[in-house]
């Protein structure tokens, strides 16, 4: 082990959290944990009304870590804080601090651009943008980047076998990317966001749009992509959250009620609110 | 059990498997009574019945596997809904092994019927009535979802055990006297096997039940006093011989 990794504790996490040797032992962790995000004491508000009330929690290296809870819980505005997605919009604004890094985000002066560049995301709907497939991929490197064509293209084809879709539209790469079908242009919208070379993915609600089998496909690249990135994944689908999250945070009424490995999420919650959600007795 | 599901059909049927569950308990129970009243009045003809009516247990036990498996499919539980239904699989199987002695029990009393009447033969009732209390406890437990009384049941089992190893001495010194008692000798050995394995399901259940109400398992060690494995009776020499470890000496 590196001494690198020796140092890597990680914090205690939220409520009813496991200590690390139960983690351990429940096969959560086969590595020591890198917390790449550490959102600490954060409150967000629109307008007056506070959205996030004290959010306290770490987001690790390496690892998927899924927000659930009923809509208007949170669990969106918790991952759009963690961009600043929120900066769009004058009247929303939020207190406390996210460390990306060692750095908190949320200071005034960070480069939204690079923070971007860093902190990929993917909505609920696919949003290819009306140009072609090549081009979807090429315009975020162009923006940060002068690369000779050759590179470029290989960047691109990188970027789409990552996503797994490189075999489908090599022989289109030409033509809008709004031909292609909604699991390939989320697919494709995930190529546009690791075409960068982000640390940081944020999925929100990728699938809600997608059929089943689209959805196991994202599923199965959001697994391999983890070796790689730390994801972030907003969604409604508690068995999605189940299957391809390593963390689950229970959000409720702007509050983390539970932060735990999904394992225990799903099987011996902590806490009476987040069994009542998961097991469909939320009144 | 917890507060009622948004859909009132998953509770219908995760109620349903309770129900299928509390039937095959006191099938168990009714089973075992039966069984020990065919030893104690030497009642061929009930314990007949009993073997017939095994086949009932073994259809209520497919159709609580039917059902489990029909919820795992559709509703996808969770959490407590997916221990309730894990449990329900496990006890089934318990209940339906206990049924099983049961009728094991019968059939040995119509051979031993054929045999004069042996003395140790009163040692089973004996014994029965503490599984009987066991089985009835472990199903007020699951009723209840009494994770304290299963607890209690699974501690308990101790006492059933060392009554099966001194039955079990017992046993072997009375066939040692007479060789012409070893036919009925054996079979109210094989009885007090299965009535001790019985307690043993009823442990079994009480795990299940302490797991199911608190999502992880008993971690205690229970005691355990069945010393018949190691246990040697010889001629000329009364007690046992054991070493410390309860292994018999060499």
């Amino acid at each position: 082990m590196s001494p690198e990794h020796a140092m890597t504790q990680p914090p205690l996490a939220a409520t009813g959290a496991l200590s690390m040797n139960q983690q351990q032992h429940l096969g959560a962790t086969t590595t020591a944990l890198t917390e790449k995000i550490s959102v600490r004491n954060l409150r967000f508000f629109y307008k007056k009304f506070e959205a996030l009330k004290g959010i306290n929690l770490p987001l690790y290296d390496k690892k998927v870590t899924a927000f659930i809870g009923p809509s208007g819980c949170g669990k969106s505005t918790l991952l759009r804080c963690l961009n600043r997605m929120y900066d769009l919009y004058p009247e929303q604004h939020a207190e406390g601090e996210i460390i990306v890094d060692g750095a908190n985000i949320l200071e005034p002066g960070v480069d939204i651009n690079l923070l971007r560049a860093k902190i990929g995301m993917v909505f609920q709907k696919p949003t290819p943008f009306p140009m072609t497939i090549f081009d979807n991929i090429a315009f975020g490197i162009k923006l940060y980047e002068a690369l000779p064509r050759a590179d470029l293209e290989d960047r691109v084809e990188q970027a789409l076998r990552r996503a797994a879709l490189w075999d489908e539209v090599k022989d289109k790469l030409g033509q809008s990317g709004l031909g292609l079908s909604g699991g390939q242009q989320q697919r494709l919208c995930i190529a546009r966001a690791i075409a960068v070379k982000p640390e940081i993915l944020l999925l929100d609600e990728p699938c809600s749009a997608l059929d089943p089998i689209s959805t196991q496909r994202i599923e199965e690249l959001i697994f391999e992509l983890k070796s790689d990135y730390c994801i972030v994944i907003v969604t409604h689908s508690m068995q999605q959250a189940a299957r391809s999250s390593d963390y689950t945070a229970f959000m409720y009424l702007g509050d983390l009620i539970e932060f735990n490995p999904t394992e225990i999420v799903f099987t011996n919650p902590k806490n009476k609110r987040t069994e009542d959600y998961i097991t469909g007795r939320f009144g | 059990m917890a507060s009622d599901h948004i859909l009132k059909s998953y509770d219908e049927e995760l109620s349903r498997l309770t129900k299928a569950i509390t039937t095959m308990g006191g099938l168990a129970e009714s089973q075992l009574a039966a069984s020990i009243q065919a030893v104690v009045k030497r009642d061929s003809e009930l314990a007949a019945e009993i073997v017939a009516q095994d086949v009932s247990v073994d259809q209520l036990d497919a159709e609580v596997e039917a059902l489990a498996v029909r919820l795992l499919a559709l509703r996808q539980p969770m959490a407590r809904d997916l221990r309730e239904i894990i449990a329900a699989l496990k006890i089934s199987s318990d209940l339906e092994r206990i049924c099983d002695y049961a009728a094991n029990v019968a059939k040995r009393s119509i051979a031993l019927n054929q045999a004069p009447v042996a003395r140790p033969a009163y040692s089973i009732p004996r014994m029965a009535k503490l599984a009987q209390v066991q089985i009835k406890e472990v199903l007020d437990a699951y009723v209840h979802r009494d994770a304290e009384k299963a607890r209690k049941v699974w501690l308990a089992d101790e006492e059933l055990d060392e009554l099966y190893t001194s039955l079990f001495r017992e046993l072997l010194t009375y066939m040692m006297e007479d060789p012409r008692s070893i036919t009925a000798g054996t079979h109210l050995l094989f009885m007090a096997k299965n009535i001790e394995r019985i307690g043993d399901h009823a442990t079994n259940i009480a795990e299940t039940i302490f797991y199911l109400v608190n999502g992880e398992p008993l971690a205690e060690t229970r005691p355990k006093r069945d010393r018949s494995s190691s246990s040697v009776v010889l001629p000329g020499i009364t007690g046992v011989i054991e070493n410390e470890l309860g292994e018999p000496k060499a």
